[in-house]
């Protein structure tokens, strides 16, 4: 789950709604901070099928190898397991079935220390702090099942604990039918179905969003306001049917389509998980295609990808249960172009990787404009990241990033605090209404054993929310939500 | 077609392959698990994984045994083959190891000049100063491998060095390789692979 994304999904139902009030900018607040980040994974089931260790589809796990990108663009299925065999009266088999199910279980416990206390917002008759110092435990429990199910046919599922929600929940989520040509050239050619919940986490590289850096984040640490919808703005709401090709282990390239599938929604009138109706947000109208292409080059020790991704969305903007709003009408239009950039060098000691994204949003808010509730009837955000790695012997070392957020004022989405309104704690409004937020991210891991990962992340702000200094209108500056945070990252 | 090693014990050993073509299973498994880092033909393109096309079906048949007995010992048997190799049973190393030798091998890069012939001289008349006798009296003279002793021509230079490295250091137990590479320093080993990863 992305924090960002889900924080101006939440926004995006408000905004839809009508709503610009106080108490709902607090919940918000509450909501965002609450949110984890992004969390990417690698898991030990894949290791148990295969036989093969971490590193070999990892430089530093979730961080694949060209191995790893292989070994998920042919469905997960590679194995060495005894098998469950059927066949039938002909000897063809119809039963192919491992004895041991890849099973895995991920633990992440973190701290949190801000460098300022948030206000505590739960009785506004007694200004206070909320407490500085959060410890999540567990942060997040996954159960995955990531591997093979039959011949061609793989998945990675995650089942998801989230202490923000304190509920189990469904994650990412990829299941692959993929197989192998030989073309008459001596050329391959890896080609499959993807259908997946989250657009790019079927991706083979870590220059996209849903796998890319940081690989894991504070749930407890003040999260920006503004993100792309391919940024894990749907990432749990969505399911997506693409067909990809892999040419000589070089040329990617893939098409696909996604529509809404909400988790946790009922149909006023049946009761039912579905048709979707006005009390669900962010709707996809139609199908919304998704379109990628990449081309990666390795020579010796070096890999090098360049690539581009990109989805356009039409969502309704619905409502909520307590405010709906008719499915139908006019519908706000997000089409986001990205290009992105990876590079590894994997020594035998030494592993560096550079990953860079640049993802560019254009909003046409129609929809949410006519309804009053967005400031223009065209917005746009930009998205840029950058992060290089080091790791000795794939057990020491960190990372450094950089990430910027820009794009356009809106007051409707980058909500200030309202001028009829005393004592709004801020924190997530925009004084400017611009989303502009930009910083750096420090981290240190160590792993003394492949699947155990022990980090520090030190993530500094140099804006949040369009501003640095006073930037949420209530005299809090970007660098009060510099966030330090220990991680402890068990995967077996 | 992927199908899981299991799977393939018993077929594997009934099919009737003709030169230069897998049983049908067998082809299955090469497709499916070993062409993802050797290539279907065993020309791999990353040189951290061996070509196997032309090997000496004797050598890749003691290595797949060593990978399944877990006795050979480099980090990459570890990390790699000992897992893959786990459930082949002996018809199914045989096949696979006749696919990969009948298949035609190529030449790789080639690389500097200089460095090459220096390794052309090492490889077919050792450094008698340093004790280390020619490689060609076991692999022939230009690599092309002789008897049970591997084919070295045509094979990723990077790939070379790890093995040359596993054997002076015995991660890779083999004494006489031991014996042979201990006299090796950095600089000759990579002249040697230059040399042999143009070869033919």
């Amino acid at each position: 789950m992305h924090r960002i994304g889900r924080a101006l999904f939440r926004l995006g139902s408000r905004v839809a709604a009508g709503e610009s009030g106080y108490g709902c900018v607090g919940l918000v607040a509450m909501m965002a901070m609450l949110l984890p980040w992004q969390i990417s994974h690698a898991v030990p089931s894949f290791a148990r099928q295969t036989g093969m260790a971490c590193e070999a589809c990892h430089t530093v796990w979730p961080e694949l190898t060209h191995f790893g990108r292989t070994f998920k663009a042919g469905g997960y299925v590679l194995d060495n397991l005894r098998q469950v065999r059927g066949v039938d009266s002909q000897k063809a088999e119809f039963l192919d079935l491992a004895t041991t199910p890849p099973l895995s279980i991920m633990i992440q416990a973190g701290y949190t220390q801000l460098a300022k206390a948030i206000p505590d917002t739960s009785n506004p008759a007694v200004k206070g702090s909320s407490q500085n110092g959060t410890v999540d435990f567990p942060q997040q429990v996954g159960l995955f099942y990531a591997g093979k199910v039959a011949p061609h046919l793989g998945a990675f599922l995650q089942l998801t604990y989230d202490n923000g929600s304190g509920t189990l929940g469904i994650d990412n989520t990829d299941i692959r039918l993929a197989d192998l040509l030989v073309l008459p050239n001596e050329k391959t050619l890896i080609y499959g179905l993807s259908l997946n919940n989250n657009p790019t986490v079927q991706d083979l590289w870590n220059s996209t969003p849903a796998f890319g850096f940081p690989y894991v984040g504070s749930s407890a640490a003040v999260a920006p306001v503004a993100g792309t919808q391919i940024d894990g703005g749907l990432a749990q709401s969505v399911a997506g049917l693409s067909a990809y090709v892999f040419w000589q282990e070089a040329v990617y390239a893939e098409l696909g389509f996604y529509r809404s599938a909400k988790q946790g929604s009922s149909n006023a009138l049946t009761g039912g998980t579905g048709p979707l109706d006005g009390t669900s947000s962010n709707i996809v109208k139609g199908f919304a295609p998704y379109g990628r292409v990449a081309y990666e080059y390795n020579a010796d020790r070096h890999s090098l990808e360049v690539g581009m991704y990109g989805a356009a969305f039409r969502l309704f903007p619905g409502g909520t249960a307590a405010a709906p709003m008719p499915v139908n009408g006019p519908v706000n239009e997000f089409r986001d172009i990205a290009e992105d950039l990876q590079y590894q060098y994997f020594g035998e000691n030494n592993s560096v990787s550079v990953v860079a994204t640049h993802i560019h949003e254009t909003m046409n808010l129609d929809a949410s404009y006519r309804a009053g509730s967005v400031a223009n009837a065209r917005d746009d955000l930009t998205t840029e990241r950058l992060a290089i790695s080091y790791f000795y012997q794939h057990r020491l070392g960190g990372s450094f990033a950089l990430f910027s957020t820009s794009g356009s004022s809106d007051a409707g989405l980058y909500a200030a605090i309202p001028a009829d309104t005393s004592g709004n704690p801020g924190v997530v409004t925009s004084l400017n209404n611009r989303p502009d937020t930009s910083g750096s991210i420090v981290e240190l891991d160590y792993l003394p054993w492949l699947n155990t990962k022990f980090g520090i992340q030190y993530t500094a702000y140099n804006k949040f929310n369009g501003g640095s200094t006073n930037y949420d209108g209530a005299g809090r500056s970007a660098q009060n939500n510099n966030s330090l945070y220990f991680l402890v990252w068990l995967a077996y | 077609m992927m199908l899981s090693l299991g799977c393939l014990l018993s077929v594997g050993a009934n099919a009737e392959p003709t030169a230069g073509q897998a049983p049908l299973s067998v082809a299955n498994l090469v497709n499916g698990v070993c062409a993802t880092c050797h290539g279907p033909r065993g020309i791999s393109v990353l040189p951290k994984y061996p070509r196997l096309a032309g090997q000496n079906a004797n050598y890749l048949m003691v290595q797949l045994m060593a990978f399944r007995s877990r006795t050979r010992g480099d980090a990459d048997a570890v990390g790699f083959m000992w897992g893959m190799a786990a459930q082949l049973d002996d018809p199914t190393i045989e096949a696979l190891a006749t696919y990969y030798s009948q298949q035609k091998p190529i030449a790789g890069r080639s690389g500097d000049t200089s460095l090459m012939a220096r390794g052309n001289e090492i490889f077919n008349n050792g450094l008698e100063s340093e004790g280390v006798p020619a490689c060609s009296a076991c692999h022939g003279t230009q690599g092309q491998g002789m008897a049970d002793f591997p084919r070295l021509a045509g094979q990723h230079e990077q790939y070379l060095l790890k093995q040359l490295g596993a054997f002076q250091n015995n991660m890779r137990d083999v004494a006489v390789m031991h014996g042979v590479a201990a006299g090796l320093k950095s600089k000759d080993m990579q002249a040697v692979a230059a040399f042999l990863q143009a070869q033919p």
